[in-house]
């Protein structure tokens, strides 16, 4: 192999450096854009974490709210289920009243429409002191199940002096359509 | 740019000699013995205890500008020649200049360090002279490295040449003399001008004297000698070897350490020559001005701390984006998985007001009506709902109670629609029958009212009680006392209102 003359090492030289440089543009572009795109897609969920964040801040009163709630009712909604929990505000409703002092009477369960977001009613009469009568109606609200006392009637009763008779209907909130509703006028 | 007067560190002069670094700073000096190797220059070791030794002589803080070290050196390896240049502008005169060094010094201009000073036209008007000085250019680096790890910007000039300005007047034809332990220095002038430099090895079989003679030759035709680090022994000796003729005059100088001929004749020089001594020795990286050589340790060194945060500043926002990314993309996915709960909270909100606004005020309405209610009366039946639609049934003394108590009813603003549906006298004509409906006002218009006992009613309901051992207490703490003069359904009591 003939030995290259000083005019051709260097323009192999040349075109070597020459080559050298394109391939590093090139090739450096190239990675610049990819490094790029990564920036702007991390640039991207910062963005969103921050959005996300603020969000999350917000609903901070909101849990406030809901704990004060939850624990003057006595009541987590989330704990509540459909099948059992009409019998198991039932078995509340009459302990509360002989808690209080009433003697229970008659109780009536009957099922509540489904159009008015109620799962079921109770009706049911007792009879006691004045006392246990505002006491019930008093526990009523703290028992722990989503109940509305939809009527009271409150009687003398003429054969027993000084006590009276109580008749009550109460509805079981149905809370899995409740839980969307507005807030009914009362 | 000026830097600021107060900030200026006082220059350092000092001299290197074969033995020894002497160095003077303001009134302090400094004597370092210098360790040389087979080759003569500075050890390695010997570097380090210079610079150390230096560093703690300078007492250099870090926030200081560097000093100036002005740096005699000794004449051993050092050329002197007098060349005459054509007249030239400035530019070609550093090229022509460097041509002549070509050709009058065994080495090139690049390798050497090397000085100038115009010494004027020498008669012919298109005709300069100039004195050049040059020695290796690794002697000279070596000190200058030295003094740079000291934090010292050096000038070096000759030794030889700063020690003639100790003299009383310029040496106008003579030679300046310089003894030391081992060795002398001797410096030629000839009309005011420095000629040649020597050094001249003493020992025991060669006395000062000899060597100098020696050294002049027979033909020399100066006048003057001046002697420094010679007693006035040396200079009789001298004086009478030189002959009639030749005046021999030892320098009285001020003695101390760092105090030697060349430190103060160069401090002399400097300042009689505004700063800078007559000839400085330059070696390449001083020649380019404001460039700076990257083969020197702290250039080297700086260079690569500036591309490394230049790389650093470059690459960090990318490298965040590399690899924090999968971390946070993680965790925006849990965070979003977890947003579901978010919609749950805002049901159960909507639950639980929804609940709280929908309980009637039922002991509200039953303490309204038990308040309002006059002496005597009687309620028979009492029949509420949740829309607040109310009803009742009993019997009052008259018809006045009767319009009292639905005055009193209107007038505690919680009921509306008050109606007396029906107002009928006994058989007896004793009482009135009565029959009467209202309605509970809107949760809007409820709010602002204040329904219950007082907290003075409270009070007063505890004392009755105490009072009335075994008296009827009612759910929430409402006493029997606080009852209105009602006779509810089996002697009701009022009631305590629900209170959230």
């Amino acid at each position: 192999m003939r030995t290259l003359t000083q005019r051709e090492k260097r323009t192999i030289r040349l075109a070597g450096v020459g080559i050298a440089i394109y391939l590093a543009a090139f090739g450096g572009f190239k990675v610049w854009k990819f490094l790029q795109k990564k920036r702007v897609d991390y640039q991207q969920l910062v963005t969103e974490a921050q959005d996300l964040k603020l969000e999350v801040k917000r609903y901070d009163d909101k849990i406030a709210v809901v704990k004060k709630l939850m624990e003057s009712f006595h009541l987590d909604p989330a704990k509540l289920t459909k099948a059992t929990v009409v019998a198991e505000a039932s078995a509340a409703i009459q302990k509360a009243a002989t808690s209080s002092g009433l003697q229970l009477g008659p109780v009536r369960e009957s099922p509540a429409r489904p159009s008015s977001k109620e799962l079921a009613s109770i009706q049911f009469e007792a009879t006691g002191q004045v006392q246990a009568t505002m006491g019930l109606l008093n526990r009523l609200e703290t028992c722990g199940y989503p109940l509305i006392i939809d009527s009271a009637q409150i009687t003398a009763e003429p054969t027993r002096p000084g006590q009276i008779k109580l008749s009550l209907t109460i509805v079981i909130l149905d809370f899995d359509q409740q839980k969307t509703e507005g807030v009914p006028h009362a | 740019m000026k830097e600021i007067a107060f900030m200026n560190p006082s220059p350092v002069y000092l001299e290197f000699s074969q033995a020894s670094l002497q160095a003077l700073k303001d009134n302090d000096g400094l004597a370092l013995p210098l360790e040389r190797g087979a080759n003569g220059r500075l050890t390695a070791g010997g570097k380090e205890k210079l610079i150390s030794g230096l560093q703690k002589f300078l007492d250099r803080k870090g926030w200081q500008p560097r000093a100036r070290a002005f740096c005699a050196i000794g004449a051993n390896g050092v050329s002197l020649r007098r060349l005459t240049l054509p007249a030239s502008t400035k530019e070609e005169f550093q090229r022509l200049l460097r041509l002549q060094i070509e050709n009058e010094f065994p080495l090139p201009p690049d390798e050497l360090a090397w000085g100038w000073h115009r010494l004027g036209p020498n008669g012919a008007a298109n005709k300069q002279e100039v004195l050049v000085a040059a020695v290796r250019k690794e002697v000279v680096e070596e000190y200058a490295n030295v003094l740079r790890a000291c934090g010292l910007t050096p000038v070096f000039t000759l030794a030889a040449l700063v020690r003639s300005s100790l003299c009383p007047q310029p040496i106008d034809s003579g030679a300046m003399l310089d003894t030391g332990d081992s060795h002398a220095e001797l410096a030629m002038f000839d009309n005011g001008l420095p000629t040649a430099v020597r050094i001249l090895s003493l020992s025991a079989e060669s006395s000062v004297a000899d060597a100098t003679v020696k050294a002049l030759g027979a033909n020399w035709s100066g006048r003057h000698i001046f002697l420094t680090g010679a007693n006035d022994e040396i200079a009789a000796q001298l004086a009478t070897r030189m002959g009639i003729g030749i005046l021999c005059e030892p320098l009285k100088i001020e003695s101390g350490v760092g105090r030697s001929a060349a430190i103060l004749g160069l401090k002399k020089s400097v300042e009689q020559n505004g700063g800078s001594p007559p000839l400085v020795l330059e070696v390449k990286a001083k020649q380019t001005g404001g460039s700076f050589n990257l083969s020197q340790p702290h250039v080297k060194k700086w260079a690569v701390a500036a591309a490394a945060l230049l790389c650093a500043l470059l690459v960090l926002p990318f490298a965040e984006a590399l690899l924090l990314k999968p971390f946070l993309a993680k965790k925006l996915t849990r965070l979003k998985a977890e947003k579901g709960r978010l919609a749950t909270i805002d049901r159960e909100l909507g639950f639980l007001q929804s609940l709280k606004q929908s309980q009637p005020p039922y002991l509200d309405a039953l303490y309204v009506f038990a308040k309002s209610a006059p002496q005597g009366a009687r309620i028979e039946q009492l029949t509420m709902n949740r829309r607040g639609e109310i009803s009742l049934r009993g019997s009052m003394r008259d018809a006045t109670q009767v319009t009292d108590f639905r005055t009193k009813l209107i007038g505690s603003g919680f009921l509306a629609n008050v109606a007396v549906e029906e107002q009928a006298p006994t058989p007896d004509r004793q009482k009135v029958n009565v029959r009467m409906s209202a309605q509970w006002k809107p949760v809007e218009a409820r709010a602002g009212l204040a329904i219950g006992p007082t907290a003075e009613e409270i009070e007063k309901s505890k004392t009755n009680k105490l009072a009335q051992a075994g008296g009827a207490m009612l759910p929430g703490g409402m006493p029997p006392s606080m009852m209105p003069p009602i006779m509810m359904p089996g002697q009701m009591t009022p009631p305590q209102p629900a209170r959230k």
